[in-house]
């Protein structure tokens, strides 16, 4: 049957997640060497069994959601973001930040009654946080530094991701909520687990061996 | 100038030959299998009241529905499921049937769905719906059809699984927490999330209950499964669900199933709506199930008849792009093209009806002459032509070099 002859294939997140993916799929035993000089490739073989596809975040959760690939590793932000359909079977550990409220420094976000401006590059995140507290805001989609839309009085707040706070720091802003952890996830095709179930959950076990 | 008018909305396509003929093949070879068991065809309107699918339990959230409103400004939706209309039938026209109802359906379901995510609104499901029996034998001849119909998709690699949401509902029942954080345990194990559902059991105790909860969603593969639930928690209810599903298992494999069938005992979706057993069936090629169904005996109580309920939903047009990458299906083209000379075109005509008496099947050209019908014969790889004039005349079209295309 030609699923066996198939490569397990798995979606990594493009840039640090890759990095610290590959560097797992190494310490377990597999060959990364094709990943590491990947040139402009985007399907890349790690020994015999795996096959690795570099692929932005969000497109790693489609691709695993239409079963393309069997596995992918995204970070939490993602799929809170996108939500869908997969198994998530492990924590990786790695890529470790979180989701935060944040505005600027020493002002009390939740005063008053008027409906508050949130800017984000996660509309869905905003929502659903704001959503539970039974609070209406006006959410604004930002593509590119979050933390300006603040700085020009174009929101009272931002949700974004929060790794270090160093830019926040610098830019006279501070956390007023953490909204949730963040860290690199294995998410898996809900079909691939039960058609390939050997492989999946011995690769799972070395991967959470090593970590 | 209209913007909308040369293309169809998101979530929706136009069929068009070999997958219109490949839809109906599946859909002759189902309704094969469920009229040879005894189902009997039902059709139901593809407008519903929004009241039907907004009962006490919301088995659809209102933002995965079409809606519109009616003259009078009711809400309507457009149907986004055949098993609640049935249900609602069965309340109300077929309650003073005999049990139990054997009932089918081919057709269309409707779900609102993210935009550019690549899967239909529209979705092209036929089923079958066992009404009105609680029995073992209910659940095994829904089951054994389910799985009959995964083999007729000549995918060899199909896999069908058994679960029993009764597991999960006796292990959480017991469980000391408030229904939010229970609504919570249930999605963790929806969706196989090991770390957060560890966590999260963690922090409300670690007794026999939360460590079972914390395998529940590893308990899926073959029969070893059984034992290691067993294990896991021991008592009576809990005994019986796990050796009533072993039961079920053994018999699929006595009829010649083994190595095909699966069991995972974390299929927690949808709660409130099914009540006993529930399958899945897949096939190699298609990233979602393509099949699934259960045991739902309180639905038909929400419409005012209690009366147990078994079935499933096959996703026909999903089987068939899988089905597809290995067969080749195409659209009949006619055996033979006749001609009516000016004058004969009444004779051709019969001479056609003629020809398709005996089964073929025959063009009548449109063509006002012999030549631009052969030409067109050519392009078609219509096989035969015939002249009808004072003379019949018939020629091959093609192993004359005339076809090209």
């Amino acid at each position: 049957m030609d699923n066996e002859k198939r490569p397990l294939r798995i979606a990594l997140t493009k840039g640090r997640l890759e990095k610290d993916t590959v560097g797992l799929l190494e310490k377990i035993g597999y060959d990364c060497s094709a990943v590491r000089d990947k040139g402009r490739k985007l399907i890349l073989p790690v020994g015999d069994t795996i096959e690795v596809v570099l692929a932005k975040a969000a497109d790693v959760i489609t691709y695993v959601e239409h079963g393309v690939c069997d596995m992918g590793v995204v970070g939490k932000d993602t799929i809170m973001e996108m939500s869908g359909k997969f198994f998530e079977l492990a924590d990786l550990g790695f890529g470790r930040c979180k989701f935060a409220l944040a505005g600027k420094k020493g002002v009390d976000f939740y005063q008053g009654y008027g409906v508050k401006t949130i800017a984000t590059k996660y509309p869905n995140v905003s929502r659903t946080f704001f959503e539970k507290k039974g609070m209406d805001v006006d959410i604004v989609k930002i593509e590119g530094s979050v933390e300006l839309a603040p700085l020009l009085n174009l929101s009272d707040a931002i949700v974004d991701i929060v790794e270090t706070g160093t830019t926040l720091k610098e830019n006279g802003l501070e956390v007023f909520e953490t909204i949730a952890p963040i860290s690199a996830r294995l998410i898996v095709n809900t079909v691939s687990l039960k058609l390939r179930q050997r492989e999946i959950e011995s690769l799972i076990k070395l991967i959470e061996e090593n970590l | 100038m209209n913007r909308y008018d040369l293309i169809t909305p998101e979530g929706t396509s136009d069929l068009l030959f070999e997958d219109c003929a490949m839809r109906r093949s599946l859909e002759e070879k189902l309704s094969g299998i469920f009229k040879s068991k005894g189902y009997c065809e039902i059709v139901t309107p593809g407008l519903e009241f929004f009241d039907v699918f907004n009962l006490n339990s919301r088995y659809f959230p209102q933002e995965s529905m079409y809606k519109l409103s009616d003259n009078k400004g009711r809400l309507l939706v457009v149907r986004p499921d055949s098993t609640m209309p049935i249900a609602r039938v069965a309340a109300t026209r077929l309650r003073d049937a005999r049990l139990p109802l054997r009932l089918y359906y081919r057709q269309n379901v409707y779900r609102n769905k993210p935009v550019m995510r690549g899967r239909s609104d529209e979705i092209h499901q036929m089923g079958i719906e066992l009404i009105g029996s609680d029995s073992k034998r209910a659940d095994l001849e829904v089951i054994s059809s389910a799985i009959e119909v995964l083999a007729s998709f000549e995918n060899e690699d199909f896999r069908f699984e058994l679960g029993d949401i009764g597991f999960f509902r006796e292990l959480v029942n017991k469980l000391d927490a408030d229904t939010a954080a229970k609504e919570e345990i249930r999605s963790l194990i929806e969706v196989k999330n090991y770390p957060a559902l560890n966590d999260l059991l963690d922090s409300i105790g670690d007794n026999e209950i939360t460590n079972a909860l914390k395998q529940l969603p590893r308990l899926f593969g073959g029969e070893e499964v059984f034992d290691k639930a067993a294990e896991l928690y021991d008592d009576e209810k809990i005994r019986g669900v796990i050796s009533e599903l072993r039961v079920l298992y053994n018999s699929l494999i006595e009829m010649g199933y083994g190595g095909k069938i699966t069991i995972d005992l974390g299929i927690v979706n949808k709660l409130d709506y099914y009540t006993g057993v529930v399958m899945k069936g897949y096939l190699q090629g298609y990233g979602d199930a393509v099949l699934s169904g259960g045991r739902y005996n309180k639905l038909l109580a929400e419409f005012g008849y209690d009366v147990p309920a078994t079935g499933f939903a096959v996703n026909v047009d999903a089987a068939a792009k899988v089905m597809k990458q290995s067969h080749t299906y195409s659209a009949p083209v006619p055996d033979v093209i006749v001609y009516g000379a000016d004058s004969f075109v009444m004779e051709a005509i019969k001479y056609a009806n003629g020809l398709r008496g005996n089964g073929l099947i025959v063009e009548n050209s449109v063509f006002d002459s012999y030549g631009r019908t052969k030409e067109y014969a050519a392009e078609k790889g219509i096989a035969k032509a015939v002249c009808v004039g004072k003379e019949i005349l018939t020629e091959n079209i093609i192993g004359e070099g005339g076809q090209n295309g």
